[in-house]
């Protein structure tokens, strides 16, 4: 199994279809894409031409939406059979999906769902990623996800549950500062007690979004450009965590691609500053 | 302690069904009440099924207007909860769905409306295969030609209209006053694939759509050209019936040959 921890790959950005003639026709100032998993589970067509030519140019990594690790429905293996076909065509650096689950009965509510930080969640987490990876033969990502209620049966915090499930299942995270930052706010805990709270070792992305003030709460909607409180939070986390390969994620209200990538380049005068820039380029 | 599993049914339910049992397990946060955070999940799940209906049924959600497909939206979304990994394929149902639902009576044109522009999904993403090209073609020697029996290109979709529906669909798209919804006096045959990247469709006449329905069962070329003849004259049937297999292969329609 992959088990030698994946290199950095600079900065990056989601893939999506708006962009894809913008990408192949330009030199857009990225170094890697993202791509979700799903989109291209299909037979043919556009899309996968278009996926083939990037994956031609540029790193890339596989991002899914429902895998749905922490369900307690049996683990889809169709889906991961699909998932297997499409990293041997991606060859993807890693494949990433949330730390969350999506439905049960046979439903998929497309929503990145909660989990009770509960042994039982723990033990139940850890066997599914640990089967996963032997069905795929490689560590998978896991990201923490932005989330709107806490359950009274909470054992543990997110950032203990998240690196129990990291040790013990041995994968890899996704750390979205963006999530930290949305959860620390609905409910009311200490971002920095996330960041210093989860293994320095085990981080191999990180996901900077935007998101939707309610006032009384935060939802993650990744409609907006990133607001100075998640770069702040990016700052510290690049400070804690080091070169760690970064990634805006936009998924609504897609901007021109120039926009996403002077966001882009926004993190990376961060990480340039917080690091120096001969670190920085060493680790590229 | 309620189990996990029996958390997430809960959970589920209160998505789905607005059973509020879930609300025993969440506690408020410190600035709003349970009851407002686990809307967001209820608010979310609606919010974007529905816009994924209007992405994949954008010339439906034209036609119809935002009113009358947010009702069909959510009357889809209580019927057919997503059961599929993608997105994509969560509006699949949407045609039969209005052919069977009494949403809008006596507007038979909606559920072909939706038809098309499921097939074109479909064709767009559906399997590749090199088209036939008329120079491959051209190689046949012409005392094969009668044996030659041609495959379709694997993303061709054939529909089956008893309404306008495709005239509807190509005003909306273009933005121009769509006819009156019209109950045709016959089935008119709309056949819809991908050429290169892009999904089409074209309406078929009689006598092209009788050809190609039996082209795709594997009829030879040489009974084609004589079921030509039947069915509108013999006078340039053999022509017709060459003309119809030129338009196919100049359109990606084909994907093979063989002589049989």
């Amino acid at each position: 199994m992959g088990t030698e921890k994946p290199p950095f790959l600079g900065f990056g950005l989601g893939l999506r279809p708006q962009h894809y003639s913008e990408i192949l026709s330009g030199s857009p100032n990225v170094d890697w894409f993202e791509v979700i998993s799903e989109n291209y589970m299909v037979a043919g067509g556009q899309p996968l031409r278009m996926l083939d030519q990037i994956c031609e140019r540029y790193p890339t990594v596989m991002h899914g939406v429902s895998l749905s690790i922490a369900s307690t429905s049996p683990l889809d293996l169709e889906y991961l059979a699909r998932l297997k076909v499409l990293a041997a065509r991606v060859k993807p650096a890693w494949i990433s999906d949330h730390l969350c689950w999506t439905g049960v009965h046979g439903v998929n509510l497309h929503d990145l769902l909660p989990v009770p930080y509960t042994k039982e969640a723990l033990d139940h987490v850890v066997d599914r990623v640990s089967q996963v990876q032997d069905i795929l033969g490689r560590r998978l990502t896991l990201e923490n996800v932005s989330s709107y209620v806490s359950f009274g049966q909470s054992e543990m915090t997110e950032w203990e549950f998240v690196s129990e499930v990291a040790n013990r299942a041995d994968c890899w995270l996704l750390f979205d500062v963006n999530n930290v930052y949305v959860s620390s706010f609905n409910h009311g805990f200490s971002s920095d007690d996330f960041l210093n709270g989860v293994p320095r070792d085990r981080v191999v992305q990180f996901h900077v979004a935007g998101h939707s003030h309610e006032e009384s709460h935060i939802v993650d909607t990744h409609d907006h450009p990133v607001c100075p409180e998640v770069w702040d939070l990016y700052r510290a986390a690049v400070a804690h965590f080091g070169p760690v390969s970064t990634m805006i994620e936009r998924d609504d209200n897609i901007p021109p691609l120039a926009e996403l990538v002077e966001e882009l380049d926004h993190a990376r005068g961060i990480a340039r500053e917080v690091l120096g820039a001969p670190r920085l380029e060493a680790a590229e | 302690m309620t189990g996990l599993k029996q958390l997430q049914e809960k959970f589920q339910r209160g998505i789905l069904a607005g059973d509020d049992k879930i609300l025993s397990e969440i506690k408020d946060s410190a600035k709003e009440e349970r009851k407002t955070l686990f809307g967001v999940y209820r608010y979310a799940y609606v919010a974007r099924l529905a816009e994924i209906l209007a992405d994949d049924y954008e010339g439906l959600h034209g036609y119809v207007g935002d009113a009358r497909f947010a009702k069909l939206a959510k009357a889809y979304i209580a019927a057919y909860p997503s059961d599929r990994r993608s997105v994509r394929d969560f509006g699949r149902h949407v045609p039969k769905f209005l052919s069977e639902s009494d949403l809008f009576p006596g507007h038979p044109e909606l559920a072909e409306i939706a038809s098309l522009e499921k097939a074109l999904a479909d064709a767009f993403d559906g399997p590749d295969a090199e088209p036939l090209g008329l120079t491959v073609l051209g190689e046949v020697p012409p005392e094969a030609w009668p044996r030659l029996v041609f495959t379709p290109h694997p993303t061709v979709l054939r529909l089956a209209f008893s309404t306008n529906a495709d005239a509807i669909w190509s005003a909306v798209r273009e933005e121009m006053a769509p006819p009156k919804a019209t109950v045709l006096p016959e089935r008119q045959i709309v056949l819809v694939w991908r050429q290169d990247v892009t999904a089409r469709f074209r309406p078929l006449g009689p006598e092209e759509a009788m050809m190609w329905d039996e082209a795709v069962q594997g009829t030879r070329f040489g009974v084609l050209c004589e079921m030509v003849a039947t069915f509108a004259g013999e006078d340039g049937a053999e022509l017709r019936a060459a003309s119809y297999l030129k338009n196919w292969i100049e359109m990606g329609m084909l994907a093979g040959y063989r002589v049989e």
